[in-house]
């Protein structure tokens, strides 16, 4: 449980700092900016804030709540005056919950949230739906300055879209209504038309003693003879 | 000695020496396996054009780097378009090329010339589906050069092995030896056929990898094992032999009417078997009799039988709706039909001694098997039983004049001593067959699309018909000299 009351924030940015100095540098390397682009840090009282405190081993860090590996669970973006959640956004894509409510979007989020697989509880600006419109969730909630979209829902086990995907393929969940298409177990490659492994050691092994020893015999037997004269 | 070869019969088998099974049997793999790298193409096209276009799918798909990286074609049709311009740009290439390795084939060693052709179109066919998939680069224009110069190395293949049985079996049983061996090329289909389906699921790639290395394998094979004629080992070669049979120094093809064409300069080195031997020039090739009638004949009657190997599936899927893979199967029904036919009219043939008088038979009756045929009820027995027939009377015919009687014009009467005309003159019959067969292909989708399939049928009886109009001098030629031995036989009597 990390502690999280007002004035502590600093405090609190330097525990995940020498923390991550435990993890290594290419953790430290890889902490992420989505979660200082917008000054600040996880408002208290908020839905992000409630969570990382309610979990245990999570910690909050700028707008973030992290967990030790340094995976983003959590993300408040509330009031960042965002139009859209910008280039570094998909590093989220772990989050659980995030938080994107008083900021002006645009009303086109269907493609940000390709690949969140994990997320559970997104909340929204009022005039904002929810990515992969209301089908796509569980619950919407509607509220005076915000709207919350809760509870993914799984497109690929919805009974009219059996055949989502071409052969060989097989559907995952990808986001909010969204799904992609990966190859069905034991196939691979383009298209996953491809099915095991080609034992090439084996086959040029084959061949080659076959050629070998049929050389061998047809030499002995045909050409050895052959007058060196006529051989031209 | 009315029928000197059916006398000579029970001596014909214990003849063959166990050089002469191996030969036999080289010779027929090495074409076979000719034959199955080109089946394999055929057999792969699908996963080719699923390779080489972006999936089908109205919405994209993701990841797209699984589903619709490839852009070479925008969709199916047209890499199926594409692979078939693959397919006439080989055939034209392959015709091109026939000429020149026949006329390759009888100057330098005919076992250098065929492993070679094996070895470097293997290596071709490996980067045309193999290398290019490993890295991922797939370019059009690569694409054609590799089948251009495909096709002219897998036509070293047949003027080469055609001069070596040429060589090894003597016109006596010819026509049956020539009539079992052609089956190499149907063989060869069901080879790639196999070959293809067993290793597709590893890819398309492991399919010419496996073709190529096979083929590969053989062209090694062939330069170690093959002896290309019998005096490469001191054995008395056929000419040798023929010469003491009585009648039969006189040439299936020409009758004694064609010694007023005899020009001392084709007859050299007489009873100097052992001096250099001087290939013919392709000119005095085509000047020699029979050469340019038969090889008309065969444009018109490869034109027909490729046509029936390359449509018939399709006809069979597109007017009766069976399903591609059983059509497929059903198909081959017309490849039983034609070694059946090509062996068993060789055999009439070997007893006549005279060959265009049977393939004239054959032809007629082939024009009535092709009325039958376009008539053909929606039953598949009934139907592949007409195939069958069809097969036997225009197949036969086909294989036998360009295995059996490519062989009887290479080795005729009068280049004997100057014996290295068999590749060339193979090479020119087959070559403008193949052509023929090219142009065909595309004047049977064109009438096919304008005309329908009834007018593909007339068509395929004018062709026929042109075959026999070709043939005709040859067929009087031959009845007469048939009717003189005749009347010589009875007045000697």
């Amino acid at each position: 449980m990390s502690p999280c009351g007002p004035g502590s924030p600093s405090i609190r940015v330097s525990w995940a700092a020498t923390l991550l100095l435990f993890l290594g540098v290419e953790r430290a390397l890889a902490l992420p900016e989505v979660c200082i682009q917008c000054p600040g840090s996880v408002r208290n009282l908020s839905e992000v804030a409630l969570y990382c405190k309610q979990t245990p081993g999570l910690m909050l860090y700028a707008r973030c709540c992290l967990n030790q590996k340094g995976t983003i669970l959590g993300l408040d973006l509330q009031n960042c005056s965002l139009k859209d959640p910008g280039p570094n956004f998909p590093q989220a894509h772990t989050a659980i919950i995030i938080d994107l409510q008083a900021n002006p979007l645009k009303d086109d989020l269907a493609n940000t949230f390709r690949g969140f697989t994990q997320l559970q509880t997104l909340i929204l600006p009022q005039d904002v739906n929810c990515p992969g419109d209301t089908n796509a969730w569980n619950t919407v909630t509607f509220y005076t300055n915000s709207k919350t979209c809760q509870g993914q829902r799984n497109l690929c086990n919805s009974t009219r879209n059996t055949e989502i995907c071409p052969e060989n393929g097989s559907c995952v969940p990808d986001g909010p209504s969204l799904f992609q298409c990966v190859c069905a177990d034991g196939f691979h490659g383009y298209k996953c038309m491809r099915q095991g492994s080609f034992s090439l050691l084996m086959f040029s092994g084959i061949l080659g003693s076959t050629t070998l020893s049929i050389s061998i015999l047809l030499w002995g037997t045909q050409r050895r003879k052959t007058k060196a004269s006529r051989t031209t | 000695m009315a029928w000197p070869s059916i006398f000579q019969r029970g001596t014909l088998l214990s003849q063959f020496s166990h050089h002469h099974v191996v030969v036999f049997l080289l010779t027929f793999f090495s074409y076979s396996l000719l034959h199955a790298s080109r089946k394999t193409f055929s057999n792969v096209k699908v996963s080719i054009s699923k390779q080489w276009t972006p999936s089908a799918f109205n919405k994209t798909l993701e990841p797209v780097e699984v589903w619709s990286s490839n852009h070479l074609f925008p969709n199916a049709e047209e890499a199926t378009l594409f692979l078939g311009t693959l397919d006439t740009i080989f055939l034209f290439s392959y015709a091109v090329g026939l000429f020149i390795s026949g006329i390759v084939g009888d100057r330098l060693n005919l076992r250098w010339v065929l492993s070679f052709g094996m070895c470097s179109s293997a290596l071709v066919v490996f980067v045309f589906g193999t290398v290019t998939e490993w890295l991922h680069f797939y370019n059009k224009w690569l694409y054609c050069c590799l089948w251009i110069v495909n096709g002219l190395l897998q036509s070293t293949g047949w003027p080469c092995v055609v001069a070596v049985m040429g060589n090894w079996f003597g016109k006596t049983g010819r026509g049956v030896v020539f009539g079992l061996w052609s089956a190499c090329a149907s063989v060869g289909n069901i080879l790639g056929a196999c070959l293809a389906s067993s290793v597709l699921q590893y890819g398309y790639e492991y399919a010419f990898l496996v073709t190529a290395a096979v083929q590969f394998a053989g062209g090694v094979i062939i330069f170690f094992g093959l002896l290309v004629s019998p005096e490469e080992i001191g054995l008395p070669g056929i000419e040798a032999e023929e010469n003491f049979e009585e009648d039969s120094h006189r040439p299936l093809i020409t009758g004694a009417e064609n010694e007023d064409e005899y020009e001392p300069n084709y007859s050299v080195q007489e009873g100097s078997a052992i001096t250099q031997v001087k290939a013919i020039s392709f000119y005095q090739a085509c000047c020699l009799p029979g050469v340019i009638p038969y090889s008309l004949a065969y444009a018109c009657l490869k034109l027909v039988n490729y046509s029936f190997f390359f449509w018939l599936p399709f006809y069979l899927s597109n007017n009766f709706g069976w399903k591609e893979a059983e059509a497929d199967k059903l198909s081959i029904w017309y490849d039983v039909g034609g070694i059946i036919g090509g062996t068993l009219q060789g055999f009439i043939s070997d007893v006549l001694q005279k060959r265009a008088p049977v393939l004239a038979l054959s032809l007629l009756l082939a024009i009535g098997s092709l009325v039958g045929y376009s008539r053909s009820p929606n039953d598949k027995s009934i139907n592949a039983l007409l195939m069958a027939i069809t097969g036997f009377f225009i197949g036969g015919p086909s294989n036998m004049i360009s295995s059996a009687i490519s062989a009887d014009l290479g080795r005729q009467e009068l280049i004997q001593g100057s014996s290295e005309a068999l590749a060339t003159v193979t090479g020119i019959v087959d070559g403008t067959g193949s052509i023929g067969a090219a142009v065909g292909q595309y004047l049977v989708s064109l009438i096919q699309d304008n005309l329908g399939w009834m007018w593909v049928f007339y068509f395929f009886i004018l062709m026929t018909s042109c075959t026999i109009l070709f043939i005709s001098p040859l067929i009087v030629r031959e009845i007469c000299s048939l009717m003189q031995r005749q009347q010589a036989h009875i007045l000697s009597e």
